[in-house]
């Protein structure tokens, strides 16, 4: 068959009500992974035996594809009595796999700021729980605002394989209309099409954002 | 099938997922030298084009590059087979990580190296090959590991294009019999067995690196 550009435009529509779900599943997944990150980082620095076991709970989410991961989330949580939305075990997935890196981004952040720091927080006699929340972690997101969104916007890029667990976002969506009409290709071309578009904006808008936060880090 | 026998059954794709890997890196790691290399020496119009190349294939998501290779370009009269396809998509993909951390280590070489060369009366060409790339890929190498990490996960999703890698052998144990625990948790383990030495590795060079940049820092 031949590609019909005229019926890869007219699914655009179709494919774009699907945006509201990728955008919403991408923030909801960067929030829980920058969460869930730094309390992986927090109780890896916490004692020497916590470290070592939360060491190699960040290194195994990294050892394994995130593709793996939603699977096990969709498929084995269930057994044990929670059963997830789609969507809900798609965030999730998504949220842990990002948690290993972001954890990986904050031992860097929190490594760069001064140790007086902390032991000014101690000298004061703040509890251990005021020192992270109001001292090391509003200095430690000026230092990964950075990396941090470039693990935001590879969320983003990291939504469609939420289609194989039957989430409706963009790449479900394509996947639908290509079972429907026995016709692949043009979703296919569409989909990549609104997906590079959207990523490339949105790497223009982190760069901005990483220009600005520099600037009032210089001021 | 009970545990060690459902391990055994998911590494029978193992072959695959190896292949899928290896003709992975012979797309990405020249993609990501010779682009790599451009984007360093290109000004102007050229280098708006290389760049292009490299942003549409690095980010887009690698998902959808799949799909897009593998359902439409048949309909142009391209038609290859779903290991080059797969191994196309994820090459290029990481490829195009990689031409930025190859560009990255050449601008952080000091100017005196290129200008040392030069005083020698070598051609530019030699200069490149004999005096920069050594220094750039020794930099590179703990990059270059994560790079190939996310490669062998990667491979994952070419058992949606009906690949029998690793992922599509457990999928099929998980429908012989209703074990999802067992077959998932394998899944899991598998790709720990065969990823996480290499994230060991990568950390151990990430450290090795770091304390060569202090010992020339302190001198």
């Amino acid at each position: 068959m031949r590609f019909d550009p005229d019926f890869a435009l007219s699914v655009i529509p179709t494919i774009l009500s699907g945006l509201g779900t990728t955008l919403w599943i991408t923030v909801a997944a960067s929030l829980g992974a920058a969460v869930l990150g730094f309390t992986l980082e927090i109780l890896r620095r916490s004692n020497r035996w916590l470290g070592y076991v939360m060491r190699f709970v960040i290194d195994a989410i990294r050892s394994t594809p995130v593709l793996v991961q939603l699977y096990f989330i969709y498929f084995v949580l269930p057994v044990y009595g929670l059963t997830l939305p789609a969507a809900a075990s798609g965030v999730l997935g998504l949220a842990v796999y990002y948690s290993g890196y972001l954890a990986e981004v904050f031992k860097g952040g929190i490594d760069s700021i001064d140790a007086g720091q902390f032991e000014a927080g101690k000298a004061l006699g703040l509890r251990r729980r005021d020192v992270i929340l109001s001292v090391i972690l509003p200095q430690m997101l000026r230092n990964v605002a950075a990396p941090m969104g470039n693990y935001f916007v590879s969320a983003l890029k990291a939504t469609p394989y939420l289609a194989v667990i039957a989430v409706p976002e963009m790449l479900g969506l394509a996947m639908e209309v290509g079972a429907n009409s026995f016709r692949y290709a043009e979703p296919m071309v569409s989909v990549g099409a609104i997906f590079l578009i959207l990523a490339l904006g949105i790497n223009v808008l982190v760069r901005k954002l990483e220009q600005r936060l520099q600037v009032a880090h210089q001021r | 099938m009970e545990g060690f026998d459902i391990l055994a059954g998911i590494f029978q794709g193992f072959r695959v997922t190896a292949l899928v890997t290896l003709y992975g890196m012979l797309w990405a790691v020249p993609f990501a030298l010779v682009t790599g290399v451009l984007q360093h020496f290109t000004r102007g119009t050229a280098r708006f084009a290389v760049t292009c190349l490299i942003e549409f294939w690095r980010s887009s998501p690698v998902l959808i590059l799949l799909f897009v290779l593998y359902y439409a370009l048949p309909d142009f009269g391209i038609r290859l087979s779903s290991m080059t396809v797969g191994a196309m998509a994820l090459g290029l993909n990481i490829g195009g990580y990689g031409s930025q951390a190859v560009r990255a280590a050449l601008q952080s070489l000091d100017p005196g190296q290129v200008e040392a060369g030069r005083a020698l009366g070598l051609h530019r060409l030699h200069i490149l090959c004999l005096i920069e790339l050594p220094q750039a890929v020794a930099a590179m190498m703990p990059t270059f590991v994560n790079q190939f990490i996310q490669l062998v996960k990667g491979t994952a999703i070419v058992s949606l294009i009906t690949l029998t890698d690793m992922t599509f052998r457990a999928k099929q144990i998980a429908e012989l019999q209703y074990n999802p625990v067992g077959v998932y948790t394998s899944l899991m383990l598998a790709y720990l067995i065969v990823c996480y030495p290499a994230t060991l590795f990568g950390r151990y060079l990430e450290r090795r690196v770091h304390i060569q940049n202090r010992g020339s820092r302190e001198i």
